[in-house]
């Protein structure tokens, strides 16, 4: 009994001082790769508090000497920048584009993936390749179609397209459904569904980790997205985010408000931070199922 | 099952609701013989400031309703390239974008003035004679200046005044101001140090692009013909050896006598920020003047002088003259050049430069009122500075050469490697002309 208690209290003394050194490393270096990751982040909130005259001292300031919340005040007050609008408008596009392309594309991959017809795999190689036209390429008859249609100016270009579906949710959409195994349907079938419920109460809840990914991935891009509101939108009350931070820093002749910019970066990240946030249970499970399948 | 349906309907329609309610913005409107001038500017707030002329003028012409379209800066080319081509182009602009003026003019995109001018001349608005010139093509009128803007030099005077050295002069005629005297001053306000805190450069000599520099020192890259055949040159020189002398020049500040900054260094002590002068460590600097604009946001006290005398006794300075177009699609020509002179009258010339945050004015009255408008820095002597450099200016290439934004990008490239001090100007020059030659006979075939 002793002998054991003794060799218990050994053994706990050995852990004690004995340095795991390969740990040891191991810690030091995931410390020194965060603190990498983190510094960028920390000059964004940093700057973000800074006053104009603050940003141009060299050494660049760790630490603001003076928080300058107003900063962010500003954004919301200074009638020339008009964020509380653009951030509304880039939510309600953001929005809009997840619930579209979530419908359409899951709609039209339901199809591909369930339903075998003379040409099928045809239209399905043609959807896929509309993945090698770059947007420049759609961008001018794209937007003689919607000036045509009175659209321009207004958020709908930006929004309509993602109810017609896009070819890359299409194909992760698809993969992901010719999963499903064909008993549940057919069992849905012996109980009396119609294909249309099928695809409601059967297919879309069974596929939460890739809605959930196509969800993120269609929030981000319509989030990001630059080129086309430039095309489409001309009033400022029109405006999405990227276009008026886009702006702030737009004049050759002008110092670059970095400090407003970063306080306005930082507000335009949390929505993404926050829909991460609420997915990100179902979308690494997506991303892993369907990297698995 | 019918229940399920309906909460899908239900979802449609919600979906469809949102985005309807949130697009209810759109409206051209057209009452009567109204009609509706589109003003398409950079989005940033030394050129949005036009809005707020809008009510001004439209109460003084009540047929005519302005309507400002605007774009960020890096994308203003790529949206008017797209509007034109949707036939939904605007009326007035300027190449404020990276295209310049014969790049608009050779596409086709500007409509001649001419005709709709009857008898308007610069001096009905104090603009001169010369500037007015600029953009005409063979006697035909394409574009009115609106804002001219100069080379300066700016210094730094904490650090004169650390080393007891006088202030450069103001004034063009004083011939003791030279590039060697320039040189001189540059070398006594040099620390060179590893140490980036304590490394401090006596000159950034930026005068316009790379392209234009040598003819400051008497060479020129581009053949005469260039300036009188719609810009594009027909010889290059950039293997005579006045102009190899010249970039040897130039770049020794860097290399040779060490006097001004490296692009590493440029980059670390300005970051993000551009400049390299506002981290207060650069003590003179030939820059442009819209450079003063952000005067009073600096660091330390803040001079302006003359650009010094170089080789070339004729040009020391580059004019940036903006001037407005008329798209050639524009409908209503007339009314567009309404909106035009009503910004160029002395009076909104004025209210224009508060406005904008100081943009110089072409208007040679309101211009009085622009030397003023620097906080810490006389009057007079800023207006001498820019007397002197409209004196002694020479047009910006961009405004002047065909595909300047390719040019410009090649030459930016393909001296990197001088700049960097990896290779010597003259092993670079042959290879720059060779490639410049190729890309000339591609784009003005």
């Amino acid at each position: 009994m002793s002998g054991i208690a003794l060799a218990k209290e050994q053994s706990v003394k050995r852990r004690k001082t004995k340095v795991d050194v390969p740990k040891l490393i191991g810690f030091i270096i995931l410390l020194a790769v965060t603190v990498a990751m983190i510094m960028p982040l920390w000059f964004m909130i940093s700057t973000s508090l800074k006053t104009t005259k603050e940003m141009f001292v060299y050494p660049p300031s760790f630490i603001p000497k003076y928080f300058a919340w107003e900063n962010f005040k500003e954004l919301f007050t200074n009638s020339e920048i008009k964020f509380g609008r653009q951030y509304m408008n880039s939510l309600i596009v953001g929005i809009a584009t997840v619930i579209g392309t979530v419908f359409s594309s899951s709609f039209v991959a339901f199809g591909f993936a369930r339903y075998r017809a003379r040409g099928s795999n045809f239209f399905f190689i043609l959807v896929l390749s509309t993945l090698m036209l770059p947007y420049p390429a759609i961008m001018i008859p794209q937007f003689l179609l919607f000036t045509k249609l009175g659209l321009h100016d207004s958020l709908l270009p930006l929004i309509l397209p993602s109810f017609f579906a896009s070819a890359y949710m299409i194909f992760l959409l698809k993969q992901f459904f010719s999963t499903l195994p064909n008993e549940l349907y057919d069992a849905g079938r012996i109980d009396g569904c119609k294909e249309i419920r099928l695809y409601w109460t059967l297919t879309l809840p069974l596929s939460g980790p890739v809605l959930a990914t196509v969800a993120i991935f269609s929030f981000l891009w319509s989030w990001n997205d630059l080129l086309t509101p430039v095309l489409y939108l001309d009033s400022q009350e029109n405006f999405t985010l990227p276009i008026g931070m886009a702006a702030m820093l737009s004049s050759k002749f002008r110092i670059a408000p970095w400090n407003l910019m970063m306080a306005a970066s930082l507000l335009s990240v949390l929505p993404v931070v926050a829909l991460f946030a609420i997915a990100q249970k179902r979308f690494v499970e997506g991303i892993v199922l369907t990297g698995i399948k | 099952m019918s229940k399920k349906a309906g909460k899908l309907a239900i979802g449609f329609t919600l979906v469809f609701g949102l985005v309807a309610t949130a697009c209810s913005s759109e409206g051209s409107s057209k009452e009567g013989d109204q009609v509706t001038i589109t003003h398409y500017t950079i989005d940033s707030p030394d050129r949005t400031f036009v809005e707020k002329l809008i009510p001004d003028f439209e109460s003084k012409h009540p047929n005519i309703k302005i309507k400002v379209t605007k774009a960020p800066y890096e994308q203003f080319d790529s949206k008017l390239q797209s509007s034109i081509a949707a036939k939904n182009s605007p009326d007035v602009t300027s190449h404020w974008g990276y295209g310049g003026f014969m790049e608009y003019y050779n596409k086709g995109m500007l409509m001649d003035m001419t005709p709709y001018l009857n008898g308007l001349t610069g001096a009905d608005y104090n603009i001169p004679e010369d500037v007015m010139n600029i953009y005409k093509v063979d006697g035909k009128t394409y574009g009115i200046p609106l804002n001219s803007y100069v080379t300066v030099m700016l210094y730094n005077k904490d650090l004169f005044d650390k080393v007891n050295l006088p202030y450069p002069p103001t004034d063009y005629e004083d011939k003791s101001w030279t590039f060697d005297k320039m040189v001189e001053n540059a070398k006594k306000l040099t620390v060179d140090s590893k140490n980036l805190s304590e490394a401090q450069y006596g000159v950034d000599f930026g005068f316009g692009e790379r392209d234009q520099r040598p003819q400051y020192f008497g060479a020129d890259v581009y053949s005469e013909d260039t300036w009188t055949n719609g810009g594009k040159p027909s010889e290059i020189n950039l293997t005579k050896p006045n102009v190899i002398e010249a970039y040897k020049k130039i770049y020794g500040l860097i290399w040779d006598q060490k006097i001004s900054p490296t692009p590493a260094f440029s980059k670390s002590v300005s970051g993000q920020f551009g400049d390299p002068f506002l981290s207060g460590k650069i003590a003179m600097s030939v820059v442009g003047s819209w450079s003063l604009a952000a005067s009073s946001d600096f660091n330390f006290k803040v001079g302006v002088a003359a650009v010094p005398q170089g080789p070339n006794e004729k040009v020391r300075s580059v004019l940036y003259v903006d001037p407005l177009f008329i798209l050639k699609d524009s409908k209503h020509p007339k009314e567009a050049l309404e909106w035009i002179k009503y910004l160029l009258t002395t009076e909104v010339q004025e209210k224009s430069i508060e406005l904008s945050g100081g943009n110089p004015p072409v208007n040679q009255k309101a211009a009085e009122k622009y030397y003023s408008n620097f906080e810490g820095i006389d009057p007079e002597q800023i207006k001498q500075v820019f007397e002197g450099a409209y004196k002694y200016g020479f047009e910006s290439y961009n405004h002047l050469i065909s595909n300047y934004s390719q040019i410009n990008d090649l030459f930016i490239n393909e001296l990197a490697v001088v700049e960097n001090g990896d290779k010597k100007v003259e092993e670079v020059l042959p290879n720059i002309e060779e490639k410049l030659k190729k890309l000339l006979e591609r784009v003005n075939k």
